[in-house]
């Protein structure tokens, strides 16, 4: 049996490199910008949903208000880089520091909240902070902040004339949170996350501390979607507290997982490319945004999965039957 | 024989409601106790109080020499007290083998270890043809035996079992009864709740009989059985023989 | 800042408290009946107000009017809600928590993605109704008219929902059916009948508050959104599941607006709903009157 574990492990590596690989060589034969910008938001949601995939799906605490942590993010790198010059590469670790440490903090009162309750929490902290932020002037309050493109450089993370360093860079960002989901999938850590996503007394029984574990689900799944708020800042080079701390990026990070397989190590990314594509296409077929069809298709998706299908779209296609599949 | 589990003048009260008054108890190391009594004694109150879920009103609790009154669930569980759910609290969503995996990782916080532990608690308690299944898959008697074979995963010095031997058919009783004695015979002590009279009687060395939130009686079965206290206590007064 | 000016901001503050209430109602009320958030009721809100907003301007029918007329609409849609949604929705064995959450959800986002679609995002509000842009004064203070009666319904629908509860059959079938949902087939009470009309009920006062709110606020696709917000917070803030805690707590947050809205910049007055909030639910996390 443990000869079938380390296959099936390995298996899953050999299918996330090939997948990797193959993505990497997209660029080379799609010179079209706006379907390379289709792709690297693909990329960019596919590692935000899997790190919000940590602390919800495994961990089982739906966030409504991740946009939070995406939003700090941003503002952390913008901010450090436009005020004090510091690179954004330092900044997207101080943002990613930042959201862990303020995600932890908030859980001290959040985790004693149950279901619900939690999650309608989340929302409204995501709430303040983004009225917070649009009156804050030194960081531009409603305005927000511009970021001036100078010159094209790895050492700013500006890029004008091609959209591939900000591919690559996606791209090395969904395989990073895909890495970390595939390693804490057989770690202690994982083990205890879906315990007490699925009864958290029984779980405390067996000498599993259920606060501290949900703290480290809140700390890693704060500090990858920091991250992916950085890459966004100097992706579109504007920033301001609608557009990266509002309620729809909280949404838009939840969704690809809920709609591929909450709890699951591919559901994201399955979730990612399915929906962004989606988005984008009703979006400029049927003309303009605001015209709510995206909404409609979206809210429709996602009724239908929780109904019908609330393992998510994953199971269809795994080879044995799908409930074996999760098992070992 | 050293005492492992002791409970000092345990008092617990639910707003209004004494569920137990001053019950001192004691288990052995190595000895199978049952914990029996009519229902609304307090032997669930009190299992639960032996595995941290509440803290008492008064009194205090000793485990190994250690007061572990104010100790948490899951502190105790490190310390080596296990414990199963009256109404089973299988992990739904993961398999068999997973749920026990995570029972073994107090212990054993390095994966293969805990794989190896898990498989070894599986064949133990007779689940290894399970092992892949999901939980929410298998009948109740599996559910049970999966509640027991998780806490085992723990390696617990003491290990409390709630009911876990009611409405089993004859046959899956008497499988119950071979693992429980199995389990005492790998240097676990055992405290069992328990309603069956006439399966738990002949496992355990020691019978305490709870009523009305206090021990009436203790001693061994078959004493403790014809007690006119505790056939009035279950019966009511017209079966007592003697008074 | 006078007294007067003071005392004026609280009362308009009590009067928004009070439809905040009657808003906030609808959703402890099925959260008590059935333990399920609906996160659409923002969205019910919203319908309601469009409602009322094309009944005006279709057929010249007051809001005071068709305000029952755009409750009973609601009713029937919240029992379809339950029929056709929710209903499969609790059922689920898997991921509970995200079905339970998500599929509301995903009929808020399908709801305000309709509202977009047929009615474009523009602001629309009613021109001139009854009520509208009148203020009248009680003992010296000037209240506005349509608010007032909102605040008037409210209590009149409160009142109404206590008799309900308390004195009629239905009412006591729902007491039933939310202490034990088991038990009461037991008696002869089809639960999935209990559960509509309990969801219907719900969205019906949500309804009336739409209808209402509907003279005196802008009417968008996403307006529901910041009231199903002030309401989870009611109704987190009374206790979910009890109606009286809907009531009081949409009191609290109607005063905490106004007076945060003294003493801050009027951007952040939502903030100081927002923080009394979560300062009772970290402090006491089943709310002021909640039984969980």
């Amino acid at each position: 049996m443990d000869k079938d574990f380390t296959n099936r492990r390995r298996r899953e590596l050999v299918t996330a490199a090939i997948f990797a690989a193959l993505a990497a060589l997209v660029p080379l034969f799609v010179k079209d910008v706006y379907v390379q910008n289709i792709m690297v938001l693909t990329l960019m949601y596919a590692a935000l949903s899997q790190a919000w995939n940590i602390l919800s799906g495994y961990c089982g605490q739906i966030s409504l208000g991740h946009a939070l942590y995406f939003g700090l993010g941003a503002y952390t790198t913008a901010l450090l880089f436009m005020k004090f010059g510091v690179l954004p590469w330092f900044g997207m670790l101080a943002g990613g520091v930042i959201s862990a440490v303020i995600a932890m903090a908030l859980g001290y009162p959040c985790f004693r909240l149950g279901g619900h309750y939690f999650s309608i929490a989340t929302i409204v902290i995501a709430e303040i902070a983004l009225v917070l932020f649009q009156n804050w002037d030194w960081a531009g309050a409603a305005l927000g902040i511009d970021i001036p493109i100078r010159h094209d450089s790895w050492v700013t993370f500006q890029f004008t004339r091609s959209k591939l360093p900000y591919f690559y860079f996606a791209l090395v960002l969904a395989c990073i949170a895909w890495l970390v989901t595939w390693w804490l999938e057989d770690s202690k850590w994982g083990y205890w996350w879906r315990a007490v996503k699925d009864n958290p007394s029984a779980a405390e029984s067996l000498g599993i501390d259920v606060f501290n574990s949900k703290m480290g689900a809140a700390a890693v799944s704060a500090f990858l979607t920091a991250i992916g708020g950085s890459f966004y800042a100097q992706f579109v080079s504007y920033i301001d507290p609608e557009s990266v701390m509002g309620f729809q990026f909280s949404l838009l990070m939840a969704l690809p997982a809920v709609l591929g397989g909450i709890g699951t190590l591919w559901g994201p990314v399955l979730g990612a490319v399915i929906l962004i594509p989606l988005t984008e296409l009703t979006r400029s077929y049927i003309g303009g945004s605001g015209r709510g069809v995206d909404l409609i298709v979206y809210g429709l998706l996602i009724v239908l999965i929780s109904l019908a299908r609330p393992q998510g779209l994953v199971g269809l296609f795994s080879r044995s039957n799908p409930k074996k599949a999760v098992s070992r | 024989m050293t005492v492992l589990l002791e409970t000092r003048g345990i008092t617990q009260r639910f707003s209004g409601l004494v569920a137990n008054s001053d019950v001192s108890i004691s288990v052995g190391r190595g000895e199978i106790v049952g914990l029996i009594g009519p229902n609304g004694a307090g032997k669930s109150t009190l299992f639960n109080l032996i595995a941290g879920v509440y803290t008492p009103s008064e009194g205090s609790i000793w485990f190994d020499g250690e007061d572990v009154t104010r100790l948490p669930p899951a502190a105790r569980c490190q310390r080596g007290i296990g414990r199963t759910f009256q109404v089973v609290k299988s992990f739904e969503s993961m398999s068999v083998i997973d749920n026990v995996i995570v029972g073994a990782l107090v212990r054993n916080t390095v994966m293969r270890e805990a794989r190896r532990k898990a498989h070894e608690v599986l064949e133990f308690t007779g689940l290894a043809a399970r092992a892949r299944v999901l939980a929410s898959d298998l009948v109740p008697a599996e559910k049970r035996r999966l509640e027991v074979a998780r806490a085992l995963a723990t390696e617990p010095k003491l290990l409390l079992l709630d009911e876990v031997l009611t409405g089993l058919t004859p046959t899956e009783a008497q499988t119950g009864v071979e693992l429980v004695r199995r389990v005492r015979d790998t240097g676990i002590t055992v405290l069992m709740v328990e309603h069956v009279m006439e399966i738990v009687m002949p496992l355990v060395d020691r019978a305490i009989v709870l009523d009305l939130g206090k021990v009436l009686v203790e001693g061994k079965p078959t004493e403790v059985v014809r007690d006119p206290k505790v056939i009035t206590a279950y019966l009511g007064d017209r079966h007592a023989v003697g008074a | 800042m006078t007294a007067e000016t003071i005392i004026q901001s609280l009362a308009s503050g009590l009067l928004m408290g009070l439809l905040y209430g009657l808003i906030a109602v609808g959703l402890a009320l099925i959260f008590g009946l059935m333990d399920v958030v609906n996160f659409a009721h923002g969205e019910f809100l919203m319908s309601a107000m469009y409602a009322t907003f094309f009944l005006f301007a279709f057929f010249s029918l007051d809001p005071l009017l068709s305000a029952p007329l755009v409750a009973a609409a609601l009713f029937i849609f919240g029992a379809l809600v339950y029929l056709f949604i929710v209903r499969f929705a609790v059922r689920a064995k898997a991921n509970t928590g995200m079905v339970q959450i998500f599929s509301t959800f995903g009929l808020a986002i399908v709801m305000r993605g309709l509202a977009q679609f047929f009615f474009t995002p523009d602001y629309r509000s009613i021109s001139h109704s009854w009520l509208g842009g009148k203020t009248i004064s009680v003992a010296g203070i000037f209240l506005p008219e349509p608010q007032l009666v909102g605040a008037l319904v409210a209590i009149a629908a409160f009142i109404g929902l206590y008799f309900f509860i308390h004195r009629t059959d239905f009412g006591r079938a729902l007491e039933a059916t939310r202490e034990d949902a088991g038990a009461v087939a037991l008696v002869g009470i089809d639960k999935n009948r209990v559960f509509a009309l309990g969801w219907g009920l719900g969205a019906g006062l949500v309804g009336l508050a739409g209808a209402i709110m509907a003279v005196f606020f802008y009417i968008y696709p996403d307006v529901g959104a910041s009231f199903a917000l002030i309401a989870y917070v009611t109704v987190a803030l009374g206790g979910f599941g009890s109606v009286f805690g809907a009531f009081a707590g949409g009191i609290v947050v109607g005063l905490v607006e106004a007076t945060t809205a003294m003493i801050l910049p009027p951007s952040l007055k939502s903030v100081g709903v927002y923080a009394v909030y979560l300062l009772v639910v970290f402090i006491r996390p089943r709310g002021l009157f909640g039984s969980m």
